[in-house]
């Protein structure tokens, strides 16, 4: 990056415009499309963007086109290397196959931090997790 | 073309807002703001389960509890053309300038936006729409207190 940009966020994306992006939501939502703006929150426009689920080697997709995403919601940002994501060893799918699992995974997920937190606060003496409680 | 812009540029064009608590509202934009409030009319609000729906007439929402927007796809198209007007129209004003540039839209036809979001939602629970039917006919004082829940969570 050139150094005379300084770190911010209106710097360090400036050469992710146009550029195909990964973007991770805070409720674990991982949506793939071309960044074409954004502004000093990281409020971002991604355009012809598909959603992607993953459950153990396979991955399912589906098309959701142009989002305007609150840059609060946005865990990570990451540049796609067109090269190089063909070559990822994943499997895809249909979409309604793979979904199921999905949720799945989603529930069993949140049925174990529940029991985590109950351990903690009934036998270990935390405190109740407050808020959303998605580790971010 | 900055998001903010973008999204005023989307006024009265449909739209899906989802929340951060995953509930989620069909509606055309009525207006918005700076800080990402934004009013909706004709709207269907959707639980963050997916399963109960409601129809409100108008509805307003608190741009700090906004996860994204979903916009239709030929806004970026729109918005480009607009700007490309606007840039020759102060140049026609001015005087000056050669050459003419013009943008046309490749986008012909597309299905409308807020049927295909409120019926993937939908798609199976023809059941439960029927469910949620009788709580259409709530008067719009019924919607305004829908409004104040969400301006609130």
């Amino acid at each position: 990056m050139d150094s005379l940009i300084p770190f911010t966020t209106s710097g360090s994306l400036v050469d992710c415009v146009d550029r195909k992006m990964l973007v991770v939501l805070r409720d674990g939502r991982k949506l793939q499309g071309v960044l074409r703006s954004y502004d000093q929150f990281a409020n971002l426009v991604l355009e012809d963007t598909v959603e992607r689920i993953y459950h153990q080697d396979v991955f399912a997709e589906m098309k959701r086109g142009l989002y305007l995403i609150r840059g609060e919601n946005v865990v990570l940002l990451g540049e796609i290397d067109l090269d190089q994501e063909d070559d990822v060893p994943l499997r895809q799918v249909d979409w309604e196959t793979l979904e199921p699992y999905h949720l799945k995974e989603i529930a069993d997920k949140k049925q174990r931090d529940e029991l985590k937190a109950s351990i903690l606060f009934e036998k270990r003496g935390f405190c109740k997790e407050g808020g959303e409680g998605d580790g971010y | 073309m900055l998001p903010l812009s973008l999204l005023n540029a989307a006024q009265n064009k449909p739209m899906l807002v989802e929340l951060k608590n995953g509930e989620t509202f069909n509606g055309h934009l009525v207006n918005c703001d700076n800080f990402m409030n934004i009013t909706l009319r004709e709207v269907y609000q959707t639980n963050a389960e997916g399963d109960k729906f409601w129809k409100l007439k108008e509805c307003y929402i608190r741009g700090s509890t906004i996860k994204y927007l979903r916009v239709p796809d030929t806004l970026l198209d729109v918005v480009k053309e607009e700007q490309n007007r606007a840039r020759e129209a102060s140049r026609n004003a001015r005087g000056g300038g050669a050459g003419s540039r013009g943008g046309t839209s490749t986008h012909a036809t597309h299905i409308s936006f807020l049927t295909l979001l409120v019926f993937y939602r939908a798609r199976d629970a023809a059941a439960r729409w029927a469910r949620c039917s009788t709580r259409w006919s709530y008067s719009g004082k019924r919607s305004w207190s829908r409004h104040i829940i969400v301006d609130h969570c």
